[in-house]
C-alpha cells in the first residue's frame, strides 16, 4: 500500500467516526425540534463516499457517476440513464430532446400541443414553454392528484404530439389511458418521475413506461445527491440527443476527458464546416451545460443502496398517518392511489374539505406553530403565476379542482427521517386543533 | 417511435479476465474475455476500448486500442476479439496477453449497425470481419433480406470464421458466402477465388445491388477500393456503410 493510500484509508476511517460524533444518534424533542415535510437520510457511507470523490479530485463526471447511471438503469431495466444536476434540468432536457431535428417528423416543433397539469411543481411545465411549445391543461382529481382520464382524452387536438406530467407526489397517474392515448395518436411520454421514484403500476416501475423519464435526486426527494437529477430512456437514439442537449449541444459522445472513442473525431463532415473539423467541437443542437458533478454521484450511489429501505420507511408512515387520520375524513380529504397502482409516497396530502369548519391555512398554522411544517401542494395553479398568466395556453374544460387545490390542500411528510415519536407527536397535534384548539 | 437504426447504450468500464487466446498464425489472435461485472447491452457491429496497462477507476482511462465486439449480445458474461499484429499496442498484446490475466475495456462504441430493413452486402477483409460475426450469429432464419458477404483474406487459414459463417448460412436459402483468398489453394472448394476483393470480381454476384445496402469493414486500402467500385457503378453515399477509422 502506497503512502497516499494509507492516508486516505486514515480520511475515511476517520470520516465514519465524524458521522458517528456529529450526526448519530439524537432523540426527539417534541414541540422543539422541526418536523420536516422532507429531508436528507444519511448515514457514514454517504460521507465517506463523499470524502473519497474529493480525494480522486477529478471532480467532473467519473467513477461514481459511471457506476450510479449502471446501477441506477439496472434498477430501472432500462438501458440508458443519464445523470444531470437536477430534476428541473432533467425535465429540461428531455422535452428538448423531442425537439431535436433529428427525429425527423417526430420532432416537436413550435406550436406542438403538450398535455400537462396546472397542479404542477412549475419545471414540469416550464420546459414546454421554454421551447415553444402549447401546454394543454387538464383538470385533477382531488386525493390522487393526477389528471382526470378523460379529461386527457378530451386534451387531443390535431396538434397535439406529447403529454408530459408528473406522477404527483408519489402517485402513478392513470397509465392505462394514458398509453392508450400515446399508442392511438402516436404521442411522445415524457413520465416526470421526480417525485415518485419506487412507484409501481400494475406492478411496474413507474418511470419505464414513456419514452423518457425524469428524477430528482434534491434532499426532499426519495434519494439524494444534494442537487442532482436524472433522464431514462431505454432508447439509444433518445439517449444520445439528450446527452448532447445536456453536454453544449455538442454532436461527440465522449464522456469528460476522453478523446476520439468513436475512432472518427477527424474523419467526418457535418454541416459546412470543413472535413475532417474536430468532432468533439461540433454542436449539432443549442445546448446547455447540465451535468452532474463525482461528488454529487457519490453520494448517490450510497442513497442507491438505500433505497428499497427507504421506500418501504415512505411507505409504513403514510400507513400510520392515514390510519390516525381517516377519522377525520368527514373533514379531510385524504391522500389515495389510482387504481392498480402501489405509490412510493413522497408525501402525506391533505385537502380540507369546504364545509370542513376551518380552513387550510388555520391548520396548516397550527401545525407549523407547533413545529410540524407543512407545504402547499407546489404552485397550486399554475396558471395563476406571474411567470405563467400570459403564456400560450389552452384549458380542457375548467381547472376547478385545480384552484381548489390551490386554495385548500397541503402536505406533511413522511421521509424515512420520520421516525414513531414524531408521528405520535404528529397525531397529538392533529388531534389538538380537530378537539377546537386554535393559535 | 424512434427509427430502427439506433446508435448505442451508456458505455461501462469492466475488468476483465483472459479465458482463452486462440494463434490463428501469421500475427492474427482471438481473445476471449470474461467480465467481472455485466456487460452493457450493445449491438452488433459495436466495438470496444481495450486498455493493457492498470486502470484505476478513479484517474484518466489509459492507452487503449478499439476492436470490434466479435461475440454475439446473446453470449452472456463473454466478450471475443480478433486482432492482427500490425503496430505497437497489437505487438504489445501479442507479448503481454496471457490465460489469467486481467485487463480494462470500455463499451459499447459505434454505429457500424446492420439495417435489417434492405437486403445487405457485407465486403470483409481479414479481422475486418470481427465487425460482423456478431451480426451473423444473431441472424434469423426468417429475416426476409438477402445477406450477402465477400470474406477476404491473405489464405484460406486466415478466413477464421468461415466455419461459423457456413453453419448460420445453411439456416436460410438467401443467405450467400463467398470466399477470397489471395494465395493460390490447391484444390477446388465451392465459392472460393483466388485474388483480392474488388467490385469486379464480387459485382455479378450481387442480386438487386440498388436494393442493397452495402457495408465495408477490413483494411483502409480495401475499403478505398471498393468504395470507388460502388460509385463508379452508381451506388449512392447513403447505401455505403464503412467501419472507418482515422
Amino acid at each position: 500500500m502506497t503512502k497516499a493510500s494509507e492516508i486516505r484509508q486514515k480520511i475515511l476511517r476517520l470520516t465514519a467516526e465524524y458521522y458517528q460524533e456529529k450526526f448519530e444518534g439524537k432523540a426527539f424533542e417534541p414541540n422543539k425540534d422541526l418536523i420536516h415535510y422532507a429531508g436528507r437520510v444519511f448515514d457514514e457511507q454517504e460521507l465517506i463516499n463523499l470524502i473519497d470523490s474529493s480525494l480522486d479530485f477529478y471532480l467532473t463526471a467519473n467513477r461514481y457517476a459511471e457506476s450510479f447511471e449502471a446501477d441506477f438503469s439496472d434498477y430501472l431495466g432500462l438501458d440508458n440513464a443519464l445523470l444531470v444536476n437536477s430534476g428541473s434540468s432533467a425535465n429540461l432536457v428531455a422535452l428538448t430532446t423531442l425537439t431535436s431535428p433529428k427525429l425527423g417528423d417526430q420532432q416537436l416543433k413550435p406550436g406542438d400541443e403538450v398535455i400537462t397539469v396546472a397542479a404542477a411543481f412549475p419545471t414540469t411545465v416550464a420546459p414546454i414553454v421554454q421551447n415553444n411549445l402549447t401546454p394543454v391543461f387538464v383538470d385533477v382529481n382531488l386525493g390522487d392528484y393526477t389528471a382526470i382520464p378523460e379529461k386527457l382524452v378530451k386534451a387531443i387536438g390535431p396538434r397535439t404530439k406529447a403529454i408530459m406530467m408528473a406522477h404527483t407526489l408519489g402517485v402513478p397517474f392513470n397509465l392505462d389511458v394514458v398509453m392508450n392515448l400515446v399508442e392511438e395518436h402516436n404521442l411522445w411520454l415524457i413520465e416526470d418521475n421526480c417525485d415518485a421514484l419506487g412507484s409501481r403500476y400494475r406492478g411496474k416501475l413507474t418511470g419505464t413506461f414513456g419514452h423518457l423519464s425524469t428524477f430528482s435526486f434534491y434532499p426532499a426527494h426519495h434519494i439524494t445527491m444534494g442537487e442532482g437529477g436524472c433522464v431514462a430512456t431505454d432508447d439509444e437514439e433518445l439517449a444520445r440527443i439528450a446527452r448532447s442537449i445536456r453536454d453544449w449541444g455538442r454532436d461527440c459522445y465522449c464522456a469528460g476527458g476522453e478523446s476520439n472513442t468513436c475512432g472518427k473525431r477527424f474523419s467526418q463532415q457535418f454541416g459546412t464546416l470543413p472535413y475532417g473539423y474536430d468532432h468533439k467541437y461540433v454542436y449539432s443542437h443549442i445546448g446547455y451545460n447540465l451535468k452532474v458533478t463525482d461528488l454529487q454521484a457519490a453520494i448517490g450511489c450510497a442513497q442507491l443502496q438505500k433505497l428499497d429501505d427507504f421506500i418501504g420507511k415512505r411507505k409504513d408512515n403514510f400507513e400510520s398517518l392515514f390510519e390516525f387520520l381517516s377519522r377525520y375524513e368527514d373533514q379531510l380529504i385524504l391522500p389515495m392511489p389510482t387504481e392498480n397502482s402501489d405509490p412510493s409516497w413522497f408525501s402525506f396530502v391533505i385537502t380540507v374539505r369546504d364545509d370542513a369548519g376551518f380552513s387550510r391555512d388555520e391548520l396548516t398554522h397550527f401545525l407549523e406553530v407547533n413545529r410540524i411544517e407543512t407545504r402547499n401542494l407546489f404552485s397550486g395553479n399554475l396558471l395563476r403565476h406571474p411567470a405563467f398568466e400570459s403564456i400560450k395556453h389552452r384549458v380542457v374544460d375548467n381547472l376547478t379542482n385545480t384552484d381548489k387545490i390551490m386554495l385548500n390542500s397541503f402536505f406533511i411528510g413522511v421521509y424515512p427521517g420520520i421516525n414513531k415519536d414524531q408521528l405520535n407527536y404528529m397525531a397529538q397535534v392533529f388531534a389538538r386543533f380537530m378537539d377546537g384548539e386554535r393559535v | 417511435m424512434v427509427s430502427e437504426y439506433k446508435v448505442m447504450s451508456t458505455p461501462r468500464k469492466l475488468q476483465c479476465q483472459v479465458t482463452q487466446l486462440i494463434d490463428h498464425g501469421e500475427g492474427v489472435y482471438t481473445v476471449r474475455l470474461k467480465p467481472e461485472n455485466r456487460i452493457p447491452k450493445f449491438k452488433p457491429g459495436q466495438f470496444l476500448h481495450l486498455a493493457l496497462d492498470e486502470y484505476d477507476p478513479s484517474g484518466f482511462w489509459p492507452e487503449s486500442r478499439v476492436f470490434s465486439i466479435a461475440s454475439s449480445p446473446n453470449q452472456g458474461d463473454l466478450l471475443e476479439i480478433t486482432y492482427s499484429v500490425v503496430g505497437k499496442f497489437t505487438t504489445r498484446m501479442e507479448q503481454e496477453l496471457e490465460i489469467g490475466n486481467f485487463v480494462w475495456v470500455k463499451l459499447p462504441y459505434g454505429d457500424f449497425i446492420i439495417n435489417n430493413s434492405r437486403d445487405i452486402i457485407l465486403y470483409a477483409g481479414g479481422t475486418g470481419m470481427t465487425a460482423f460475426t456478431a451480426y451473423i450469429k444473431t441472424l434469423r432464419t426468417d429475416n426476409p433480406h438477402r445477406v450477402c458477404l465477400f470474406y477476404g483474406a491473405r489464405n484460406k487459414d486466415l478466413l477464421i470464421y468461415r466455419s461459423l459463417i457456413e453453419k448460420k448460412f445453411k439456416e436460410s436459402k438467401i443467405y450467400y458466402a463467398y470466399y477470397y483468398v489471395e494465395e493460390n489453394i490447391s484444390d477446388s472448394i465451392d465459392h472460393f477465388y483466388v485474388g483480392n476483393l474488388s467490385i469486379d470480381s464480387t459485382w455479378p454476384k450481387i442480386n438487386k445491388p440498388y436494393e442493397s445496402t452495402f457495408y465495408l469493414s477490413g483494411p483502409p486500402a480495401m475499403i478505398q477500393n471498393i468504395i470507388e467500385g460502388l460509385k463508379v457503378k452508381g451506388i449512392s453515399n447513403q447505401s455505403i456503410k464503412i467501419d472507418a477509422w482515422s
